[in-house]
């Protein structure tokens, strides 16, 4: 599969505090690949970077395609209305406004709104919308669904794999780890400005191996365990539950999340 | 071009409905032209040779100084900019397009006062309209440069106002067009010559073009474009 992004040896400083010390890796063509990492791990200057939107130290950035973005933190002219915004920027890059992308995010029922009138959900939906008139084969969405109803979040879902399905490359950075479950292909887990992970959930999954999180009930209340190997585990569990004479009256076994394994690599445990 | 000249248009209407360039273009000069203009030929009559003149120069310090500056913080102090810059339209874009509706905003205004003023108050009307109109645009122009490097320098709205203020009350004062300049201590009539409006109001009263009057009013231009590129190009950083 060819590269729509290439990083490497990425650096980044601020004064003498260096947020990203020499990162690698690639984004292949129409993937939705997510960029995570805690607060502070250089996710929103490693996408400001590749942006264009902020200036690197060394290393180099290769972009294969025209770039859509969608801020996390945008805005518009308090007075613009939702319409006039996309023929502005349609016009700026030369472009016609895509109408059926128009109406499947629903900007002709916001055309007569000026901006300062519209919902979070509703200006989430036109900054997608204005990051698409540039018709881009990569589109950044920096937490799209931030803000949003359970309603707006799935039409949003839906909408970004439309944009998968006609070949976009999408990048996304959430911290919503369940989105990011639903919809990437492959994450890249940032800590102290490097890559801890790269690869898709179940190789996350894979890598930190066989983790189970297990509540058993008994009589005189619940105990949480971690397991790694839960076939013996969890049978000498509750033999010694036996053994203290305590009847177990209720097992609840989950899989470690993606939440939890993120948690794990991003604090470098 | 095309999408220059549908900016300029959606500009234009993003002014009138903000309804701030619709006051301080229009609403508080030509209230400002009712009460003074009255004033001004009531007391001394021979203020109609000059009050288009006058009340043109207050007019336009005033929509370009307190009117433009909100416009480009709006822009350029939030998250406006990031959003033209991701997406592909040109940064220069915001300050090109609001200078342009606030120029033909504060020419209409001027051209309001150049009818209204002979009918209302028997204001004379300049010996020659042609280089009126040459130097009002000149003066326009240089006003709204002033006016960007507020809107370009200062982060927020608030501290725009005060600084609007803090260089539109001197320009008016010292204008020469309230009392003769010459009737100032020295001091002011020197501080009134590094503003756009004493020089503004020479040129357009002068009976013949005179190039000297013409000068600081380009030489402030020259400096203020430089700076405002200064400014826009440490914004874009």
């Amino acid at each position: 599969m060819n590269e729509a992004i290439n990083i490497s040896s990425l650096t980044k400083s601020y004064g003498t505090h260096t947020v990203l010390k020499g990162l690698d890796f690639c984004v292949r063509q129409g993937e939705i690949f997510a960029l995570l990492g805690i607060n502070g791990a250089g996710k929103t200057t490693s996408l400001e970077c590749i942006e264009g939107l902020r200036n690197y130290d060394s290393g180099s950035i290769t972009i294969n395609g025209i770039m859509g973005i969608q801020l996390q933190s945008a805005s518009l002219p308090k007075y613009m209305k939702a319409l006039e915004a996309v023929k502005l920027f349609a016009k700026w890059n030369k472009t016609s406004p895509d109408r059926a992308a128009l109406e499947a995010l629903g900007i002709y029922e916001l055309a007569k709104k000026s901006y300062y009138q519209l919902s979070t959900g509703q200006k989430r939906r036109l900054h997608l919308a204005l990051a698409l008139t540039r018709n881009p084969d990569i589109l950044f969405l920096d937490e799209p669904t931030a803000g949003l109803d359970v309603e707006g979040q799935i039409s949003l879902h839906e909408q970004i794999r439309q944009l998968k399905a006609i070949g976009k490359t999408i990048i996304l950075a959430s911290h919503d780890m369940a989105e990011v479950e639903k919809l990437c292909d492959r994450i890249a887990i940032l800590s102290g400005g490097k890559i801890a992970f790269i690869g898709t959930v179940e190789q996350l999954g894979e890598a930190m191996g066989k983790h189970y999180n297990i509540t058993i009930q008994t009589e005189n209340g619940a105990e949480r365990y971690e397991l790694e190997n839960i076939g013996d585990s969890l049978l000498s569990l509750l033999m010694q539950y036996r053994a203290k004479g305590e009847t177990v009256t209720d097992i609840q076994i989950d899989r470690g999340s993606l939440e939890q394994h993120f948690i794990k690599i991003a604090k470098g445990d | 071009m095309g999408a220059f000249l549908y900016g300029v248009s959606l500009q234009w209407k993003l002014d009138i409905r903000s309804k701030t360039l619709l006051i301080t273009c229009y609403i508080v000069p030509l209230l400002f032209f009712a009460i003074i203009g009255g004033v001004f030929t009531s007391v001394m009559p021979e203020a109609r040779y000059t009050l288009i003149q006058s009340m043109t120069v207050f007019g336009v310090t005033m929509g370009a100084l307190i009117g433009l500056p909100p416009s480009l913080v709006e822009i350029y102090s939030s998250d406006i900019k990031k959003v033209y810059k991701a997406n592909g339209v040109p940064l220069i874009s915001g300050l090109a397009l609001t200078n342009i509706s606030a120029y033909i905003h504060l020419f209409l205004m001027s051209i309001i006062l150049y009818i209204a003023a002979p009918l209302i108050f028997q204001a004379e009307i300049p010996e020659n309209p042609g280089r009126y109109f040459i130097s009002l645009a000149v003066f326009i122009a240089v006003s709204l440069c002033i006016a960007s490097i507020i809107g370009l320098a200062v982060k927020d709205q608030a501290k725009t106002s005060m600084f609007s203020i803090i260089v539109f009350l001197p320009s008016i004062m010292l204008s020469g067009i309230m009392f003769p300049i010459e009737l100032l201590p020295k001091a002011f009539e020197t501080t009134g010559k590094l503003f756009p409006a004493a020089w503004g109001y020479k040129l357009m009263t002068e009976n013949t073009f005179r190039f000297g009057s013409l000068l600081p009013l380009l030489l402030i231009f020259v400096l203020a474009a430089v700076t405002c590129n200064i400014l826009l190009r440490r914004v874009d950083k």
